[in-house]
C-alpha cells in the first residue's frame, strides 16, 4: 500500500516489538484500578438499592412466611451477613478461581451462564461491528464525495433515524413484522455456532442488525465529516493533480486517513453494543448475557449482577486497548512506546 | 366422581353460573368418595377401578408437545415454592395422594391414593395407596414416603419455608398403617372439602422420603429428584427449556399418552410467549396477554381460554399510620374505587373480575346481581363518592389528605391502576399520592416493613375455601396482612368458619365475615385475575377452561396431539 509523502506504512519496530508489549502491559495495569473502582462502585450499589433477593428465592408467599430466624440463616448461607469488606474479599476470591461464584438461585455457577450465553452474545457484539462498519463506511462515502446532493440529505436523513430510534422499540418492530408478515419466529433456545450454524445465525442476526444500524448511523455520520476534511488536504489535492482517477483518490489516499476517528468512535460505541444489547437481547427474547443480567437484576441475584457488570467492564477496556493499538496499524507516525 | 362434558365451543369462557354447578357437582363427587361406612370395592379391584382417560375417545399416542409458561424456577423444591415457575416444570414429573381432575378442573379424584375414608368423628382421614408404583429412579412407592412428604409440609424443619403448612394446622400425627396405608389424625374436625382440597393441592406431590434424607430435608438446589409421575427429567437448559419423557412404567396405563413434553420458559403475559405461539414455535402458551388471546381466537387451527385464576389485585392501606387506622377513612377509601372503570383501564392487558373481599366465582361469595347494587360496586359510582366524603367529614378530613405515600408493584396493570386510583381519590376525595413504583424484589420488602400508605399488588391463595385465605389475608398475623389490619370480632368469626361442618351454617358465617370486612375493610379490592392460555387446537386433553388457578392442574397426563 502506497500511503501520502512515501512512507511505507505497517508496524515499525517499535510497533510490534517490545515497545508494543510494553504499551499494552502499561495499559493493562493503569486499566487495573478501573476495573477495581467498577468492582466497588456495583458492589456497593447492588447492596445499597432496596429489593431482597430472599423475594425471587421463595416467591411471594413463602418469603411473607420467613420467620426472622430463618431469614438471617439463609442471608447468612447466601454470605449477605458477613461485614461488606468480607463479602467482597469473597467475591475477588471467586473470581480468582474462575467460578465467579454462585447465583442465589439454584446454586448455578456464574462461570457456567457466562460459557454458555457469552459465546452467543459476543457473536451479537461482532456481526453488530460488522453490520455497522458495512452500512456506515458506504453510507459516509457517499455522503461525503456528493456533499449536499440529494442522496447525501436522505442519507443523513436517514441516518439520524437511525440515531434516534431505540434499539428495543425497532428490535420489537422485527419481531412483530416477521412474525406477521412471514409467519417467523427466530429459535427459543441458545445454539451455538458450532452446534448448528444456521440455526445459531437466526438467533444473532436480528439483535445484531439492530444494534448494528443505530452505530452504523454513527459511524456514516463521522466518515463523512472526517472524509470531507481529508479531501480538503493538500497531498489529496495532489494525487488529483497527478491523475488519480477520483475512486482511488478516495478509497486509496484519503480514506485512511479519514478512519482514524471513526475506529475510535467504533471503540466507544462497543460500550453502547454492550449496553444496548441488554433492551435489545430482551426485545428479540435472544437468552444471551444481556437477558441474563435483567433477569438478575429483577431478582436481585447480587452475584450474577456483579459479575456481568464487571465482565461487560473487562470487555469494554479491553476494546479499548485494541482501538489504540489499531492506531499503529493506521497511522504510521503513531507508535507505542 | 363427576364427568364433565365437551365444551360446544373452543372458545368459551366459563360464567360463574356454570362454573358454581361444576363446583356443586364437584364436591358431591368428593362427598360420594369419602363417605363413612360407604361399601367398598376389594383393595385390588378398588385400585384397577379407577384410571384416568383422556376426555375424548380415540386419543392419539406420541409426540411432542412444546408448552410455553414461566419455568425457570429460582429453585427447585415445588413444597417450598409458591409460582408457576416450579409447578409449571416441574408438576408433570409428580403425583398427589388425591387430585383435581384435570378434564375438569374440580373433581377430587383419587391419585397415589386409590380411595381413602373419613372418620366419623371427622377427625382421621385414612388413604389406601396404590401398590406396584415406583418412582422414577425404580424405588417402590410406600406410605412412608407420603409420611415423610407431608410430615415436612406440615411441620417444615428450620430453614424449610412451605406456604401450605397453615392448611393442614389441625393434623395432630401421621401414621403409616401398613406399607400402602396412611392416616392423618386431627386435633379437631374440619370441613371435609377443605381438607381434601388441602390434600387434593397441585403443590403437595410426593416425593422420595430417601430422597429428603439426602438432602437435609431441603430440595431447593436438587435439580431432579425422582417422583413417580407420568413424565420423567431428560435434559435442563437453564432458564431456556426443560425436556421430560413419558414414563414408561406410569401406573396409570395407558398415560401419558405424549412421548415428550419440551417446557419452554416465558414470562407470563409476555410478547415473546404470544409471539412463540404465533410463529408456530409453540403448541400451547399459558398466560397470554389479551392481544394473543384474541389473535388466537381469531385464527383458524387455534384456539383460547379464560379461566379463574386464585389472585386478588388490592391496594394495601397501612393501618399503623394515622389516619388509616381510621375504619371510616379505609372505608371512604374503598368507596371512592370505580371498580368497573378500574377493570375498563386494564382489560387490554389482562381480564378481570369485579368483586370484594370473597373470591366472586366461588359458592361463598355474594352474587353478582346483588354485589352491583352494594355500594362501592354500583356502575354508577356517585352513591358510593358521597358516602365516602360523609365518612371523610366524620372522621375529620374532610379537606383531604396531602402527601400520602403510594407503593406500586412493577406491572402493567399495577401501574396502569394506580395512576387511575390516584385521580379517583384526587377527585372524589381531595387526597394526594405520590406514585413510588418499585421492583418486585424491593415491593414485598416495603410492605411487609411497613414503608407505605398505600400499596398496590396482588396476593394468591391456595384454596378457594375461605378458611385459606381469611387466615392469610385477613387474619391478625396473616402473612398477607400488610395492611397489620386487626378485627377482634372478625378473628373470632374465622375460628368459627374453620371449625363449622354443616356447608349452610359455615356459608352463613362467611357472610357475615364480609359484612364486617366491607365496613371496616383491611385492604381496598381492585379486581380478581382472570388468566388466558392459548393453543394450536391440535392440542387435545387440556381443559382450561374450568380451573380454580393454575397450580392444581399441571401435570399434561391426559394431553394427547392429534396430528
Amino acid at each position: 500500500m502506497t500511503w501520502p509523502g512515501g512512507t511505507s506504512p505497517g508496524w515499525t519496530s517499535e510497533a510490534t516489538g517490545p515497545g508494543v508489549l510494553k504499551y499494552l502491559l502499561r495499559r493493562l495495569i493503569f486499566g487495573l484500578p478501573t476495573l477495581v473502582g467498577i468492582s466497588i462502585v456495583i458492589f456497593v450499589v447492588m447492596r445499597v438499592l432496596p429489593g431482597d433477593p430472599l423475594v425471587a428465592m421463595f416467591g411471594a408467599e413463602g418469603f411473607q412466611r420467613l420467620n426472622p430466624g430463618d431469614r438471617a440463616r439463609i442471608m447468612s448461607d447466601l454470605g449477605l451477613s458477613d461485614p461488606l469488606p468480607v463479602q467482597y474479599v469473597h467475591w475477588m476470591k471467586d473470581i480468582a478461581s474462575g467460578s465467579f461464584g454462585r447465583s442465589f438461585f439454584r446454586g448455578d455457577r456464574v462461570s457456567e451462564l457466562v460459557l454458555h450465553r457469552g459465546p452467543l452474545s459476543a457473536e451479537i457484539g461482532l456481526l453488530s461491528v460488522l453490520i455497522s462498519w458495512l452500512v456506515g463506511l458506504p453510507v459516509g462515502i457517499t455522503s461525503a464525495v456528493r456533499p449536499n446532493s440529494l442522496a447525501d440529505n436522505v442519507v443523513r436523513s436517514v441516518s439520524v433515524l437511525f440515531l434516534a430510534i431505540p434499539g428495543f422499540w425497532l428490535g420489537m418492530l422485527i419481531v412483530l413484522a416477521s412474525l406477521f408478515w412471514f409467519h417467523y419466529k427466530a429459535p427459543l433456545v441458545v445454539v451455538q455456532l458450532w452446534e448448528d450454524p444456521w440455526t445459531n445465525f437466526q438467533l444473532a442476526i436480528g439483535p445484531a442488525t439492530v444494534l448494528g444500524l443505530g452505530q452504523g448511523a454513527y459511524i456514516a455520520r463521522m466518515t463523512r465529516s472526517c472524509l470531507l476534511e481529508v479531501i480538503g488536504e493538500d497531498y489529496v489535492r495532489t494525487a488529483r493533480a497527478k491523475g488519480v482517477a477520483e475512486r482511488l483518490v478516495v478509497v486509496r489516499h484519503a480514506l485512511p486517513n479519514a478512519l482514524l476517528p471513526v475506529i475510535t468512535v467504533s471503540g466507544i460505541l462497543m460500550g453502547f453494543v454492550l449496553g444496548g444489547s441488554v433492551a435489545v437481547e430482551q426485545a428479540f427474547g435472544v437468552p444471551g448475557l444481556g437477558t441474563a443480567l435483567v433477569t438478575a437484576i429483577v431478582e436481585r441475584d447480587i452475584v450474577v449482577v456483579q459479575n456481568l457488570v464487571l465482565l461487560y467492564g473487562v470487555i469494554f477496556m479491553l476494546v479499548n486497548v485494541l482501538v489504540d493499538l489499531s492506531y499503529a496499524v493506521l497511522d504510521p507516525r503513531i507508535h507505542h512506546e | 366422581m363427576a364427568e364433565p362434558s365437551a365444551s360446544p365451543s373452543d372458545s368459551e369462557t366459563v360464567d360463574r353460573r356454570a362454573f358454581l354447578k361444576r363446583l356443586a357437582v364437584a364436591a358431591g363427587g368428593v362427598v360420594i368418595e369419602s363417605l363413612p361406612g360407604r361399601s367398598r370395592p376389594r383393595a385390588g379391584a378398588a385400585e384397577e377401578a379407577f384410571r384416568l382417560r383422556a376426555l375424548e375417545p380415540d386419543p392419539k399416542r406420541g409426540g411432542t408437545l412444546r408448552y410455553g409458561v414461566a419455568s425457570s424456577p429460582a429453585h427447585f423444591d415445588i413444597h417450598q415454592s409458591g409460582t408457576v415457575a416450579n409447578i409449571g416444570a416441574q408438576g408433570p414429573m409428580y403425583d398427589n395422594l388425591i387430585r383435581r381432575d384435570p378434564r375438569d378442573g374440580q373433581t377430587i379424584i383419587p391419585d397415589l391414593a386409590h380411595r381413602w375414608d373419613i372418620a366419623p368423628d371427622g377427625k382421621g382421614y385414612t388413604f389406601h395407596l396404590r401398590s406396584g408404583v415406583k418412582f422414577h429412579d425404580g424405588a417402590d412407592f410406600t406410605a412412608e414416603d407420603v409420611k415423610a412428604t407431608f410430615s415436612r409440609i406440615i411441620w417444615p424443619p428450620t430453614g424449610i419455608v412451605i406456604p401450605r403448612s397453615p392448611l393442614f394446622s389441625a393434623v395432630s400425627e401421621i401414621r403409616a398403617l401398613g406399607p400402602h396405608k396412611i392416616e392423618f389424625r386431627l386435633k379437631e374436625p374440619r370441613p371435609r372439602g377443605f381438607m381434601l382440597s388441602a390434600f387434593a393441592s397441585g403443590w403437595n406431590v410426593i416425593v422420595r422420603k430417601k430422597t429428603l434424607e439426602e438432602n437435609d430435608y431441603n430440595l431447593r438446589q436438587t435439580p431432579n429428584y425422582p417422583g413417580t409421575g407420568p413424565f420423567r427429567h431428560v435434559s435442563r437448559k437453564k432458564d431456556e427449556v426443560w425436556l421430560m419423557e413419558r414414563n414408561p412404567h406410569y401406573w396409570n396405563t395407558p398415560l401419558p399418552y405424549l412421548d415428550r413434553l419440551a417446557v419452554y420458559n416465558f414470562a407470563p403475559f409476555s410478547p415473546e410467549l404470544g409471539a412463540a405461539l404465533l410463529g408456530g414455535k409453540l403448541d400451547y402458551a399459558r398466560i397470554v396477554d389479551t392481544a394473543t388471546l384474541r389473535r388466537a381466537q381469531e385464527q383458524p387451527g387455534m384456539t383460547g381460554a379464560t379461566y379463574y385464576q386464585s389472585v386478588v389485585d388490592a391496594v394495601w392501606v397501612n393501618t399503623r399510620h394515622k389516619p388509616f387506622g381510621d375504619p371510616r377513612v379505609r372505608r371512604a377509601l374503598h368507596l371512592a374505587l370505580d371498580r368497573h372503570a378500574l377493570i375498563d383501564v386494564v382489560k387490554e392487558a389482562a381480564p378481570y373480575l369485579l368483586g370484594g373481599f370473597v373470591y366472586p366465582f366461588s359458592e361463598w361469595a355474594t352474587p353478582r346481581n346483588e354485589m352491583i347494587q352494594r355500594l362501592g360496586y354500583q356502575l354508577d359510582p356517585k352513591p358510593a363518592v358521597e358516602e365516602a366524603r360523609r365518612l371523610m367529614a366524620a372522621a375529620g378530613y374532610a379537606a383531604g389528605l396531602r402527601n400520602v405515600d403510594f407503593v406500586v408493584r412493577e406491572g402493567t396493570s399495577w401501574k396502569l391502576w394506580a395512576v387511575a386510583i390516584q385521580a379517583m381519590l384526587k377527585e372524589a376525595l381531595d387526597i394526594e399520592t405520590k406514585l413510588r413504583t418499585v421492583q418486585i424484589s424491593a415491593f414485598f420488602e416495603e410492605t411487609q416493613g411497613g414503608n407505605f400508605d398505600l400499596s398496590i399488588g396482588a396476593i394468591v391463595s391456595t384454596l378457594i375455601d375461605p378458611s385459606d385465605y381469611f387466615n392469610a389475608w385477613y387474619g391478625k398475623d396473616g402473612p398477607q396482612n400488610y395492611s397489620k389490619w386487626h378485627d377482634p370480632a372478625f378473628q373470632r368469626l374465622v375460628a368459627q368458619i374453620d371449625r363449622e361442618l354443616d356447608d349452610r351454617r359455615r356459608r352463613a358465617l362467611v357472610r357475615q365475615g364480609e359484612t364486617i370486612l366491607e365496613q371496616d375493610p383491611p385492604f381496598l379490592p381492585v379486581a380478581w385475575e382472570q388468566l388466558s392460555d392459548a393453543w394450536y387446537t391440535y392440542v387435545k386433553g387440556q381443559q382450561p377452561r374450568h380451573i380454580f388457578g393454575i397450580y392444581d392442574v399441571a401435570r399434561w397426563d391426559v394431553a394427547w396431539l392429534d396430528k
